[in-house]
């Protein structure tokens, strides 16, 4: 496996880069994780990933589980102060103890309290991310306690002092050797300790000492029952277990959106969170504990059969200022399975201390860290390119690039304005709201501005491109790193292009469409649009070119929602007047596609407008597929692969995009229906992810993830000799010229290049 | 009827397929006093000290052949408990799609011996068996009995992947041993 190469990386805690308010920190942070986390990040995260698609893929209604549990999420924050308040009583009810606590200190300082009251001088903690969010190990070692961590994640992250990586798995970026090298250090033994059963051995043998004679067990709660009480608790290891039925006293401390109404509405999450955050059909435990026990494993000497103590120390901690804001409301729903993290190509590749703040990471961990924390700790949320790989993986159905993309417009208009902001603002039609923007997502967010000058003015607007005292300036001004090459602005777009086309005869036309004119295709990769017009047209449709408008993808991505919003608006608009003529609308972009598909729900007024845009808008071989189908005849009868320039054999990389919004099968299916030999890439994205690889802040990671798909096509070769490279998406293109300086085709091209004259 | 017996042995059968998935060891036996005292004595048969949770779930005349076990300690301490070597148990459930058994909590000994020991072998019926997870969750599943208990989905030995390669045995039993009662 290939990691970028990071020259003169100093190596860093990973404490001291936790805090990201200012982008240095993140910037060092992922050299960090490039140089050290890497390969176990990689390796560990792809594993839960490939894991989870199996996992999920056995629960036959998956779908409606998910339907199920985000109604019962929804449903649960919607009555959050009512479920509090019944929740209180009954625990109290059946002799337990509740505590509110607004902030982190006030629940620290409960907890404390209660340690403190029972002369606690030991206290044994199972997993829980929410006591890490409160810093409690801090107070109750102040305190003067010693203070257990049980999960063997959390024992060597407290020998390493380090804030977890992973919300499921806190240690993920430790490899075995790193393992035993700490252990070596920290415990100054002999012992064997080279492999993962030495190293279980080791720390289980202290940590049952801990269980027997632990004052107090502290625990999370996966999800909290109003109705009785009963707390669910999912682990592996048995740890929780131990910490919550052992010691005398078991405190849970509990964010308060974990609470749902009643018991039996666990029911759909025991399966869904198993096969998304492990990727197994159930961890080895999975508890349902009411407590306190009346029944104790243990009866403790002198005390037989006791009725242990037990404290619900429920935590507000921001989550009710979170209940109120109307976008990132949706962040309480987050059961923390960790889908997200694992199905995201940047996290694999450097793993939460780049991509995480304080506690929280990946790709929910923006918005968690803004809510529980403040605004600028969600800096490191620009790490996601919002490919939106994570968006069908989340068991509640949480939108997470959009919340992404709200956390960037807020960091934006938290910025000053600068004159050149302004400007830029004028001259490109963005939206005034969002002149406080960095001058650099402005130009990535406007690049359809830009793009059409670049093509009125080439070639010389090219030359200039390649012309070094510009690219410096570029990339000093504009953040666009110069190791990227551009791609060329064309001599004629392809609108002008289309428009010295022949005409054909429509008359007996089998379907009517207009190919959307998208800023990539329109001023960059002109051949592919003329392909798609060619191709539909030799398969019968009366297809025409729409005008190139930008659709407002490109400024989402920056966190330019006004701006955004501005831009959807037209395009849709424009789409409306061809939709009213009974024309399907035809989108190479897959990004662009995917604006017109999920992402303009969030921009469009009118919901109406969204939903017939939607349903009628298609990426071009999913289109033709369906028109054969329709035809009833096979794909061989129109395609000719005896005619393919490339031969048979090919490599086929569908769009991050493309397969969130589920075109990527049509492509395979098609070609391989043809008669094509097609191996596919099975990364999650090609890591251009759009501009994101292009900025010069980023363009070591987009290379580092870029690697995975590299190799890929490398292994693919290595029986039966070379593919011909194709993919669906612009960037991802520039992706692969970057990193394999060879030629890629658009499934289109190939196509249009085998498609039999007039269809047969 | 006999769509039942068919569902039921579908559901064992898948039972036991994923429950080995889980790294847990199943075998199939005749529900008699005689075969399931055999069954379970070779399978304790190197634990030296044996604590027998309660029969809760089992005909009393099982639970009447274990109490004779050889090693098994009668009302142990909680020193006892912390170092035996296997803990037998009655499962409230089992899970065909998961291959989990479920363990009720609460009478003496229930939670410690599906917990503490390094071996834990648990007797299931074979008629506790239901499909998936969310079955437990209704109200009229298994007469209701375990609806609002304390309850535990054990799925295989407990098990760790933060140090490195999976590694089976950490905090919880090392081994799973399920006895099937038909």
């Amino acid at each position: 496996m290939g990691t970028a190469q990071t020259q003169g990386a100093p190596v860093e805690s990973p404490r001291a880069v936790a805090n990201k308010s200012e982008r240095q920190h993140l910037l060092k942070a992922i050299r960090m994780a490039l140089s050290i986390e890497s390969p176990a990040v990689r390796s560990n995260t792809q594993t839960f990933n490939r894991n989870r698609y199996r996992a999920t893929g056995l629960l036959p209604d998956y779908d409606v589980l998910k339907d199920h549990a985000r109604q019962i999420k929804a449903r649960s924050i919607a009555n959050l102060p009512q479920l509090i308040a019944q929740l209180e009583k009954t625990v109290r009810g059946r002799g337990g103890h509740v505590h509110l606590a607004a902030g982190a200190e006030e629940a620290c300082r409960y907890v404390r309290d209660v340690c403190v009251r029972h002369g606690a001088k030991l206290v044994v903690k199972g997993k829980s991310i929410t006591t890490e969010e409160i810093r409690l190990n801090h107070v109750l070692e102040a305190a003067g306690m010693e203070v257990a961590e049980s999960d063997l994640a959390e024992f060597i992250l407290q020998l390493a002092d380090e804030q977890p990586s992973h919300v499921i798995a806190p240690a993920i970026h430790y490899s075995r050797e790193r393992i035993t090298a700490l252990f070596k250090r920290k415990f100054q033994t002999d012992l064997p300790l080279d492999t993962g059963e030495e190293l279980t051995k080791f720390a289980r043998e202290i940590l049952r000492g801990k269980f027997l004679h632990a004052d107090i067990g502290i625990t999370g709660a996966n999800l909290v029952a109003a109705d009785t009480g009963t707390l669910m608790l999912v682990e592996s290891e048995g740890n929780i277990r131990m910490t919550s039925l052992l010691p005398p006293v078991h405190i849970a401390v509990v964010g308060v959106e974990k609470i749902i109404g009643r018991r039996q509405d666990m029911a759909p999450f025991v399966e869904l969170l198993a096969a998304s955050g492990t990727g197994q059909p159930l961890t080895s435990y999975t508890s349902f504990l009411s407590p306190p026990l009346d029944d104790p494993p243990f009866a403790l000497p002198g005390k037989t059969h006791q009725v242990r103590e037990f404290h619900l120390v429920l935590i507000d901690n921001g989550r009710m200022r979170m209940r109120d804001d109307s976008v990132f409301r949706e962040t309480l729903y987050c059961i923390r399975c960790s889908a997200c993290l694992n199905s995201c190509a940047n996290f694999q590749a450097v793993g939460g201390h780049a991509f995480g703040g304080e506690t929280y990471s990946g790709g929910i961990g923006g918005s968690w860290e803004a809510g529980t924390s403040k605004l600028e700790n969600a800096r490191f949320s620009e790490l996601c390119t919002g490919c939106s790989r994570c968006v069908n993986q989340c068991p509640v159905r949480i939108d997470i690039p959009w919340l992404n993309e709200n956390l960037r417009n807020r960091l934006n208009g938290a910025a000053e304005t600068f004159l050149a902001s302004g400007i830029l603002t004028t001259i490109t039609g963005a939206s005034e709201n969002d002149q406080s923007a960095p001058v650099s997502k402005l130009f990535f967010g406007n690049y359809h501005w830009f793009a059409e000058w670049g093509t009125r003015f080439a070639p010389f607007s090219n030359a200039l491109a390649r012309w070094r005292p510009a690219r410096r300036a570029m990339e000093r001004w504009l953040g666009l790193d110069r190791r990227r090459s551009l791609p060329p602005f064309p001599k004629r777009t392809l609108v002008s292009a289309a428009n010295a086309e022949p005409l054909p005869r429509t008359d007996e036309a089998i379907a009517q469409a207009v190919l959307f004119a998208d800023v990539f295709t329109n001023y960059g990769l002109v051949q592919r649009g003329l392909s798609t017009l060619r191709l539909l047209r030799e398969l019968g449709v009366d297809v025409v070119v729409s005008e190139s408008v930008p659709e407002g993808r490109a400024a989402l991505s920056q966190g330019l929602l006004p701006t955004s919003a501005g831009y959807a608006q037209r395009a849709a608009s424009l789409l409306d007047h061809y939709l009213d003529q009974d024309r399907d609308v035809v989108v190479i972009e897959p990004s662009s596609l995917a604006m017109f598909r999920r992402d303009a729900r969030h921009l469009l007024d009118n919901p109406d407008q969204f939903e017939r845009l939607r349903s009628r808008c298609f990426e071009p071989v999913e289109y033709i597929a369906k028109l054969m189908e329709k035809s009833g005849r096979s794909p061989r009868d129109f395609f000719d692969l005896g005619r393919s320039p490339v031969g048979k054999r090919v490599f086929y990389h569908s769009h991050c995009q493309q397969k969130t919004i589920g075109c990527a099968a049509p492509t395979e299916a098609l070609l391989r229906a043809i008669g094509f030999d097609v191996a596919t890439s099975s990364v999650e994205c090609c890591g251009m992810a759009g501009s994101f690889g292009y900025k010069k802040d980023f363009y070591e990671l987009s290379m580092a993830v870029g690697e995975d798909l590299f190799e890929q096509v490398r292994k693919a070769e290595e029986d039966g000799g070379p593919r011909a490279l194709v993919a669906s998406g612009t960037s991802c293109t520039e992706q692969f010229h970057a990193g394999m300086k060879r030629q890629v085709f658009h499934p289109v091209e190939l196509l249009a290049a085998i498609v039999r004259p007039g269809g047969k | 009827m006999r769509f039942r017996q068919v569902a039921m042995s579908g559901l064992i059968d898948a039972f036991e397929a994923n429950a080995r998935g889980a790294a847990a060891t199943v075998d199939r036996i005749a529900g008699s006093p005689a075969a399931v005292r055999a069954a379970v004595e070779s399978a304790v048969k190197d634990s030296p000290a044996i604590v027998l949770g309660p029969g809760e779930f089992l005909p009393s005349e099982i639970m009447n052949a274990l109490v004779e076990l050889p090693g098994l300690v009668h009302e142990p301490s909680d020193e006892m408990l912390s170092r035996a070597d296997a803990g037998i148990s009655s499962a409230f459930a089992g899970i065909a799609s998961s291959g989990s058994v479920c363990v009720a909590m609460g009478p003496p000994l229930a939670a410690a011996a599906s917990l503490l020991m390094p071996l834990h072998v648990v007797l299931l019926c074979a008629n506790r068996i239901v499909e998936r997870p969310r079955d437990l969750f209704t109200p009229t599943c298994l007469g209701g009995e375990g609806f609002g208990r304390n309850l535990v989905l054990i799925t295989g030995p407990s098990a760790t992947a933060d140090m490195g390669p999976l590694v089976r045995g950490v905090h919880g039993p090392h081994q799973l041993r399920i006895f099937v009662l038909e």
